[in-house]
């Protein structure tokens, strides 16, 4: 039998098992191995269906080679063979009545095998041949072997998109338990200190000089106010997050906004040293004055905390479309591969997160903020030089709200 | 005076345990991270130490099992509410106690003076951090190994197999043992891990492979690094 002698040459078989091994286009390796088999088995159609979630079959692949090719759809496909390979899950051979008067594409052989990984049916292969030979034994044996090499093809790419949708959905996940145990942390924090020193206050063992306590006090005082700011912050971001954060825009002098801001930094930081220029003839803005206030704020807080000990420069310049405030710092500077996502909510740079408290919001707020006074927020920064923000809010905003 | 270690990378819990234990006569040292706290407790042997769990360099649960291949002092671990399986970890990984953070003075003193109080009845601390064999020395608060004096370099499963030995020295351990105690209990009939892990170790340790010094075959019973002969007088 000439197939038979076709099978004793193994480098058939060798370069499908290859070519199902590297393929990442299973259309392209469908192609190809169709290639391949065309010389080892004689067939005009095939087809491979697939069982799809819903339990109908959907055609994954079709390829007319020899006399099919005249009757294009006409011809037949083995569909309802497909399904009956499907439900029996076994190798099923059908034979046409053969009568020499009618058309030879009339008269279908057809070959279905189940596609199947372990017990779990894929779908089917349809081999079409029309008017004959009929199918033999080693052709069968050939085509049941493609049809293992074609479900683990299939089995992969499945696979591949499952994978595909796992990650992006952990990567979802992984933001949000990042952000938990960040949030969860920076709760916790000040609330043991608040909790660890009233309780030493408390101790009835003991007594603290008036300095002592004062100390204590002090500390609960403050970590209450750190408390405080992160609470605001969660809220106002899911405030942010949903549109529900209310504006109250009015005519605001920003030069004394900002020395405001400066002040109150100041009064956590004495050593800070700020230098603010704006020109003479600055005209006011319309904006939200808590809110604006928050923004430069949160800037200044984060210079302080990520280039301490640097000086920061405050720039106010106007020109008839906008007024714009560059806020400048000389500290290590943020590396180039997180710069584009230090706005997104939650993020935080991953080798600073251990050693500064943060939560993964403030400039997330302050460009929602920003955005609400149809203005823009962005951030340069240059590693071992510093970091530059830059402000901008149309004057046309201002004028006319 | 009783000295009490504290790791914690937040300044203010190191002032507020500080605060609170000097007030009850202890001495106080503090640390920020893991790496430090086990070089303390080998270099100034304090009575006991006090570990947070989220340290940078080495967190509070590695350092407690670093701690525990030398030395038996007590420790407690400082770890979050609802953070139930660190707890379970730290116990398990051999520490005395565990305080929960947000925690009060009072309760904090309690626990201390119940674990110090629990360790003075049973034995002194005993330390060991350096394991010598022959021309073999392991430092067990760095997990470092050292043959004349060059640092060999060696995988975490090598190093933990190694130190299987180190702590055993003149006893046949059975494969079964080491494959247990090393790669876990499913792996205990994987002998063949263990020949590729041992024939490994051998190449880096020994100076003739072939005719090992230092981890010894038993054939039909096991490995062992045996005793070194007392020189003779």
């Amino acid at each position: 039998m000439p197939v038979i002698s076709k099978l004793e040459k193994p480098q058939h078989l060798y370069r499908i098992s290859e070519i199902i091994i590297q393929s990442d286009d299973w259309k392209k390796s469908l192609d190809e191995i169709m290639q391949i088999i065309r010389s080892i088995l004689i067939f005009d159609n095939l087809a491979v269906y697939l069982l799809k979630e819903d339990h109908n079959l959907d055609v994954f692949y079709a390829r007319a080679m020899g006399r099919g090719k005249r009757a294009e759809a006409d011809s037949a496909w083995g569909e309802i063979l497909a399904n009956q390979v499907i439900e029996e899950s076994n190798t099923i051979l059908q034979k046409p009545e053969i009568s020499p008067q009618t058309d030879r594409l009339d008269q279908p052989f057809l070959l279905g095998i189940p596609l199947r990984i372990n017990r779990r049916s894929l779908g089917a292969l349809i081999l079409v041949r029309f008017g004959g030979p009929p199918f033999r034994l080693g052709n069968i044996k050939l085509a049941e072997f493609i049809a293992q090499q074609i479900s683990l093809l299939i089995e992969r790419q499945n696979l591949q998109m499952e994978y595909q949708i796992i990650l992006d959905r952990n990567k979802q996940i992984q933001l949000q338990e990042d952000f938990i145990s960040t949030i969860s942390h920076e709760l916790r924090n000040p609330l043991g200190f608040i909790k660890g020193y009233t309780t030493t206050l408390l101790r009835t063992d003991i007594n603290w000089d008036i300095k002592t306590q004062h100390d204590f006090l002090e500390i609960i005082d403050r970590e209450t106010d750190q408390l405080q700011g992160l609470i605001d912050n969660l809220l106002d971001s899911s405030r942010l997050q949903t549109g529900m954060m209310e504006m109250r825009f009015q005519n605001l002098p920003l030069d004394e906004l900002i020395k405001n801001v400066i002040i109150h930094c100041q009064q956590h930081r004495p050593d800070l040293v700020t230098r603010l220029t704006y020109p003479d003839d600055l005209i006011s803005i319309n904006a939200d004055k808590y809110r604006l206030s928050q923004v430069f704020e949160n800037i200044l807080t984060n210079a302080i905390k990520y280039a301490p000990g640097s000086d920061i420069c405050i720039t106010i310049t106007q020109d008839e479309t906008n007024t714009n405030v560059t806020i400048q710092d000389f500290g290590p500077g943020i590396p180039e591969r997180y710069l584009p996502y230090i706005f997104d909510r939650f993020f935080r740079n991953p080798e600073q997160s251990p050693n500064i408290h943060g939560s993964g919001l403030g400039l997330f707020i302050c460009e929602q903020i920003i955005n609400a006074h149809h203005g823009s927020i962005v951030a340069k920064s240059e590693e071992g030089k510093g970091t530059t923000f830059i402000i901008s809010i149309p004057a046309a905003f201002s004028l006319h709200q | 005076m009783t000295s009490i270690l504290v790791a914690d990378d937040e300044p203010l819990y190191q002032h507020l345990l500080s605060v609170n234990l000097e007030k009850e006569g202890y001495q106080v040292i503090t640390v920020g991270n893991g790496e430090e706290a086990v070089e303390m407790v080998s270099s100034r042997r304090p009575d006991m130490v006090i570990l947070d769990i989220l340290m940078p360099k080495l967190d509070g649960l590695s350092a407690c099992e670093r701690i525990r291949e030398f030395s038996n002092i007590p420790i407690i671990m400082l770890t979050a509410r609802g953070e139930e399986q660190d707890r379970v970890k730290g116990l398990n990984l051999g520490a005395d106690d565990y305080v929960v953070k947000p925690f009060s003075a009072t309760e904090l003193i309690a626990r201390v003076r119940a674990v110090l109080r629990r360790a003075e009845t049973t034995d002194l601390i005993s330390q060991n951090r350096y394991l010598v064999h022959s021309n073999l020395k392991i430092d067990l608060a760095r997990a470092e190994v050292w043959k004349d004096n060059k640092q060999i370099y060696l995988s975490a499963t090598e190093y933990r197999l190694l130190i299987q030995f180190a702590h055993h020295i003149g006893q046949v351990l059975t494969a079964e043992d080491l494959l247990s105690a090393v790669w876990g209990p499913q792996y205990r009939d994987d002998k063949e891990i263990l020949w590729v892990s041992i024939a490994r170790l051998r190449q880096k340790l020994e100076d003739n492979p072939h005719s090992p010094i230092h981890i010894v075959t038993r054939t039909g019973l096991g490995y062992l690094m045996p005793p070194l002969e007392k020189e003779t007088p």
